[in-house]
């Protein structure tokens, strides 16, 4: 509602908990994996992506309509919950929302650089943000990267993305401009929340915090050392986290065996040693982002349970809608593809 | 002010060898008071929580109405201290 008043966790955790019962389980999955993409968008159209659906139905069809209808999903939700928040519980979930922000800058900014279509950039927006339509239609329609530079002019991507412009003038590179956006994101995000280390639920929102950082950072060094690709990884390296220093992440990246043992005696050993096993053993970055990924949803939910009054559930439940949609959208494409059923499974991200 | 002070002293000082200041009575209307309060206070959280799930199910309405007004019970004790008062 707004960020007046006293926060109100109790009400919002109530529909929170009641909307998480109505995700996808692993057997609602299961019989998505028989389906086809017409039988899948009417399989959703008796879920709680019915509005979407009906809204959308007449102008598309098949795997589009379920693309879209899962982007309108998410925002419709997301707008939901900012609708039932109060006080400083709207401010933690606005600010953490604004990741669809910063995906939304993002993907105007790649869509310019690919000369992409307006329409076709407008389709991969998620409109649940705190921009409001008007801005993000000019985002989407604007010309080059500057006009995008002035147009988010007093908003949390303004000046980095001003000086990140600079040097994407200089060297036509994208990284600049997402690295801008990915910082000032995260530096947002943690204004207000104040430091680990305590017991209570704002440290728990905290190491959660923290925890995203640290993945984001372990999987962006992963996919560098991997590649073998000449760039240093402290480029990319995103402030917050707790695992690495820069200089640490510069070193490690160009061993991967040493970046695995420094993951293994953090303090997310315990949850991501599977992951990492299997990635030794399958010689595939994959297994491993998929695992990455469903240790953070576990991360967000065990905060969660232990703190039911703070924002955490409320994070708990942003992720588990958005794996969600991604794993709908990963059976609709499979299966349009004519993958097999076995290997789309493997896709998936259930807890 | 100050130098009829020693006479309001006495003054006070004499009321309260007459009697406690607040008699049992009162006492117990004060728990009654507290207990309401404290039951209120229970009741915002629960109320709170219960019309945020009656709003995404309505079959909940019942459960929800029962769990919002169970804090009501320590009034019953409240209203036992009263009587016995």
């Amino acid at each position: 509602m707004s960020a007046t008043g006293s926060s109100n966790p109790e009400y919002v955790n109530a529909r929170v908990s009641a909307r998480r019962a109505t995700l996808f389980d692993e057997e609602d999955y299961r019989k998505l994996l028989r389906m086809s993409p017409d039988e899948i968008s009417r399989y959703m159209e008796e879920s709680t992506y019915q509005g979407p659906i009906n809204r959308l139905g007449s102008r598309f069809s098949g795997v589009d309509l379920i693309e879209y209808a899962l982007n309108a999903g998410l925002a419709e939700t997301f707008d939901e919950l900012l609708a039932w928040a109060d006080g400083r519980l709207y401010e933690q979930v606005a600010r953490y929302l604004r990741k669809f922000d910063a995906w939304n800058v993002k993907t105007a900014v790649r869509g310019i650089y690919a000369g992409t279509d307006p329409d076709a950039v407008e389709d991969d927006l998620i409109r649940a943000g705190e921009f409001d339509d008007a801005l993000l239609d000019r985002l989407v329609e604007a010309e080059g990267v500057d006009e995008i530079v002035d147009l988010l002019d007093g908003t949390i991507f303004g000046d980095p993305l001003a000086a990140a412009a600079e040097e994407y003038d200089e060297s036509g590179m994208l990284v600049p401009l997402e690295n801008a956006i990915d910082r000032a994101y995260y530096e947002n995000l943690f204004e207000g929340v104040t430091s680990a280390g305590g017991a209570g639920p704002e440290s728990a929102y905290a190491e959660y915090l923290q925890a995203e950082i640290d993945f984001r950072n372990v999987r962006n060094a992963l996919r560098l050392a991997r590649s073998g690709a000449e760039v240093d990884p402290a480029e990319y390296f995103i402030e917050g986290g707790t695992l690495f220093t820069p200089e640490e992440l510069s070193t490690l990246s160009r061993n991967p065996d040493q970046l695995v043992e420094h993951i293994r005696e953090s303090r997310y050993g315990d949850e991501l040693s599977a992951a990492l096993d299997e990635m030794a053993e399958a010689d595939s970055l994959i297994g491993f982002e998929h695992a990455i990924e469903a240790a953070l949803v576990e991360h967000a939910r065990n905060a969660g349970h232990a703190h039911p009054m703070s924002v955490c559930p409320v994070i708990a439940f942003v992720l588990a809608k958005e794996r969600e949609a991604d794993n709908i959208r990963a059976i609709a494409r499979g299966t349009e593809a004519g993958l097999d059923p076995e290997e789309i499974r493997a896709e998936l991200v259930v807890q | 002010m100050f130098e009829n002070a020693l006479q309001v002293a006495s003054l006070v000082l004499q009321d309260a060898s007459s009697g406690p200041a607040i008699t049992s009575t009162g006492m117990a209307a004060l728990a009654v008071g507290l207990a309401g309060l404290g039951a209120g206070y229970a009741e915002r959280g629960i109320g709170s929580a219960a019309v945020g799930a009656v709003a995404e199910d309505e079959d909940l309405f019942v459960q929800a109405l029962i769990l919002t007004v169970l804090p009501e019970t320590i009034l019953i004790f409240a209203l036992v201290a009263m009587i016995l008062a």
